[in-house]
């Protein structure tokens, strides 16, 4: 992600606006094709398949990630916030949206790792454990770049790099938090509600 | 990210020697760096392709065992594709696309490193696998369950998914550097409908890349998963689907082969007019039918399965949107006909190229038409009559797309001019060696002979087509050594080429011959689609299309 953010050494002529921005909205376009094509390959097996679900571990025990959706969703709105507080030089109210959003990330992991280790059924055992397993490890995994994307802006923050004028960094972290956020809906859905 | 400075900073290890090459981030040179290094991956590919031709000259022949084979023609295709076409054209982009608008350098400088960097570890990993007689084995599109860990139990493929997934974070990395690049970096005055062709084909092929290759990194990482944690996608017998590769390869493979064949069409596009001294005719159809191609390049995947047993109605739909993606195609070359109708054409070695290019692609985008048939196809699947029909559009038109560019932008990067004299020969020879060695392959596959096979029996009527077949060999590997002889005597004694050597009307050659670090002293103002022509006939510029 910095280098993605690197400052253009010799940037030509007509970026009147950061090319940053751009760049970053292209790959994150490119990551949600990622996941377009996971979840399609997941509907592709579950619709062509004779049983689905093997016969012990129906039906999904949903108590725990639905907790953890509600958790990972309301986490879009701190870092939203942080973006807005930067953008009026607010730097204190920054470093908080930041941190509570970091946190709240954090559990939402802490719960996935729960349900990874207490779930009854294997990636080995059937087709639908290998599913489960692949689509929520990842988006685990980009959950984990997104928390780290999160911990070195709140570094940076608290360090006072930002200003109202110069916080891509910060909405970069908040752009990727959201793509983040948005996936798990539709894994959600998929996975646990279909 | 939110400090930037205004002034190009100092490279940290001086402008010349091998450490300035190492650790430079102008675009310049690493387009130099990937055009050299996929050359070299050229001359592999070439390699292992001469050796299965020896191989098949006669029956029965004993130059390589089977097991040898089928690496030679896996790590063929692999790295004909993804180490040789796809960073020789991202070479050439990288190169050109700043140049043409107007810009100082890529949009993240960086990355575009690190694109490169990763491009070359990549292909030395691939590579290193014959370092443990393992080379990828199960041909360039890798199908299950012939790949499974089961039937495959070595690391031969492992390097093989591991190595195309790198190269699709280094092309990804690339692309959004393009995307950006042409969308954001372009001189002042010049709109999108004022950008050269050339830049428009690239910006089509990042968005291409940017939307394909990810159905590649789940493919290739669901099998990952099945060979190395024993998940079971694949795995028909436990309910998972040998088919679902299939889908998900050729929703980046289809769209893959457009990715190699758009900016070689850019480069005829930009070749074109300049050696025919018109612009070029129909600049808004030949700019959309690239977009066109690349939307239709994404529901045409399945015409590759056609022989696995579809539903009619989806080989219906396959088949007609394959003929369909025939008509932007047509759309291009009728227009570079277009172009040259009526022109005072020059027949330098760049528009020789490009004139190679739309004969050979002419017929390969035929032979195209008729694998989209579906019966057709049932007949000829997996025989040579494939291999015949993606080598003319792979290398007679990719490759001579590419050698015209070579030819066109050598002087612009060098400074000195290639011999001409060589370039005609060279051409006249990968001409010849090209129709010898690809034009019998048609045959044997209608005579059923399958690819991907080391040997077969004499007197199955396919010796005579093999043997010359083989003899086309020679002339091919004889035009690539001219070229590299043209290269190396030009680049110390070839003429001096000044900014502008071919008459040309696009913003590079406004540069001096090799540009400065920083391109431009002046960036300059545009007001038409020409606007070098512009700037030299300012009594008669082009009427300036709408902005
Ligand atoms: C010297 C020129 C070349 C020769 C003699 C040559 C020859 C061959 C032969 C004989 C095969 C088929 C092997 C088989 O099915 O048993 C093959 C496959 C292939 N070639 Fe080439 N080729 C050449 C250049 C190229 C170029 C320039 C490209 C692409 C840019 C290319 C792309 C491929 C691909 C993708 C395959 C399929 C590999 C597979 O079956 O997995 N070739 N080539």
């Amino acid at each position: 992600m910095s280098t993605m953010g690197a400052t253009p050494a010799r940037a030509g002529a007509a970026g009147e606006q950061d090319p940053s921005r751009t760049g970053m909205l292209v790959f994150i376009m490119s990551e949600a094709v990622l996941f377009t094509n996971l979840i399609a390959a997941y509907l592709y097996l579950r619709f062509s398949a004779v049983h689905w679900f093997p016969g012990d571990v129906l039906p999904l025990y949903l108590g725990l990630p639905a907790a953890n959706t509600i958790i990972l969703l309301s986490s879009s709105i701190p870092v939203h916030w942080a973006t807005l507080s930067i953008q009026r030089g607010n730097r204190r109210n920054l470093i908080i949206g930041l941190a509570l959003t970091f946190i709240m990330g954090a559990i939402f992991i802490g719960g996935q790792a729960y349900e990874w280790t207490h779930a009854g059924f294997t990636p080995q055992g059937s087709v639908f454990g290998s599913t489960f397993f692949t689509l929520t490890g990842f988006h685990g995994a980009h959950v984990l770049v997104g928390l780290t994307f999160l911990a070195v802006t709140l570094v940076r923050a608290l360090r006072g790099r930002f200003t109202a004028e110069h916080h891509f960094a910060v909405q970069a972290a908040g752009w990727y938090w959201h793509f983040v956020d948005a996936v798990w809906v539709f894994l959600f859905g998929s996975l646990y509600l279909l | 990210m939110s400090s930037r400075s205004e002034a190009a900073p100092a490279e940290p290890w001086g402008s010349e020697g091998l450490l300035s090459w190492l650790t430079t981030t102008d675009h310049k040179r690493i387009g130099i760096l990937y055009i050299v290094t996929s050359f070299a991956f050229f001359l592999v590919g070439v390699t292992e392709a001469s050796l299965m031709r020896w191989q098949l000259a006669q029956p029965q022949n004993a130059v390589l065992g089977p097991e040898q084979y089928n690496q030679m023609f896996t790590m063929h295709g692999t790295t004909m594709i993804f180490l040789f076409l796809m960073p020789m054209l991202t070479g050439l982009g990288n190169y050109v696309v700043p140049l043409m608008l107007g810009a100082r350098d890529m949009a993240f400088p960086r990355l575009n490193g690190f694109g490169y960097w990763l491009f070359l570890l990549s292909g030395l990993f691939l590579y290193s696998s014959f370092l443990f007689s393992a080379a990828p084995d199960g041909g360039w599109f890798a199908y299950v369950p012939m790949t499974d860990r089961a039937y495959s139990p070595g690391r031969n493929i492992d390097f093989w998914v591991l190595g195309v997934q790198l190269l699709g974070v280094s092309s990804i990395a690339a692309s959004v550097n393009f995307v950006v690049t042409i969308l954001r970096l372009r001189a002042p005055g010049m709109t999108m409908n004022r950008m050269p062709m050339f830049a428009w084909t690239v910006l089509v092929t990042a968005f291409l890349i940017l939307f394909a290759f990810p159905s590649l990194t789940a493919a290739a990482s669901l099998l990952m998963l099945d060979r190395f944690l024993g998940t079971l996608f694949y795995s028909a017998p436990a309910g998972g689907d040998p088919l679902l590769w299939q889908h998900l390869f050729w929703a980046f493979g289809h769209p893959e082969v457009y990715i190699l064949i758009l900016p070689a069409m850019g480069i005829i596009s930009e070749i074109v007019p300049v050696f025919s001294g018109k612009p070029l005719f129909g600049y808004i159809f030949v700019a959309w039918s690239s977009v066109a191609i690349a939307f239709l390049g994404f529901i045409v995947w399945a015409h590759h399965m056609f022989a696995t047993g579809l539903p009619a109605a989806v080989q219906a739909f396959f088949a007609l949107t394959s003929m369909i993606i025939a008509v932007p195609t047509a759309v291009k070359i009728f227009n570079w006909i277009a172009t040259m109708w009526g022109g005072r054409i020059r027949l330098q070695p760049p528009m020789m190229f490009a004139i190679g290019f739309i004969a050979l692609f002419i017929f390969g985008g035929m032979t195209g038409i008729s694998v989209a048939v579906v019966p057709f196809d049932w007949q000829v699947t997996d025989t040579y009559y494939v291999v015949g029909h993606f080598h003319y559009v792979l290398f007679g038109g990719a490759v001579f797309g590419m050698f015209g560019g070579l030819h066109y932008w050598f002087p612009k990067m060098t400074g000195r001019l290639l011999s001409e004299r060589l370039g005609h020969v060279q051409f006249w020879l990968l001409f010849i060696g090209f129709n010898l060695t690809f034009m019998p392959l048609h045959l044997l596959g209608l005579m059923g002979m399958p690819r991907r096979i080391f040997t077969y029996l004499p007197n199955l009527g396919w010796d005579i087509p093999n043997l010359v077949s083989a003899l086309g060999v020679p002339f091919i590997v004889l035009s690539v050594l001219v070229f590299l002889y043209n290269v190396s005597v030009s680049l110390r004694r070839g003429a001096l080429a000044g900014n502008d050597p071919w008459n040309a009307v696009t913003l590079e050659w406004l540069a001096s011959s090799p540009p400065a670090p920083y391109n431009f002293a002046e960036i300059p103002t545009v007001r038409g689609r020409r606007p070098l022509y512009d700037l030299k006939h300012p009594d008669r510029p082009d009427a300036a299309p709408r902005a």
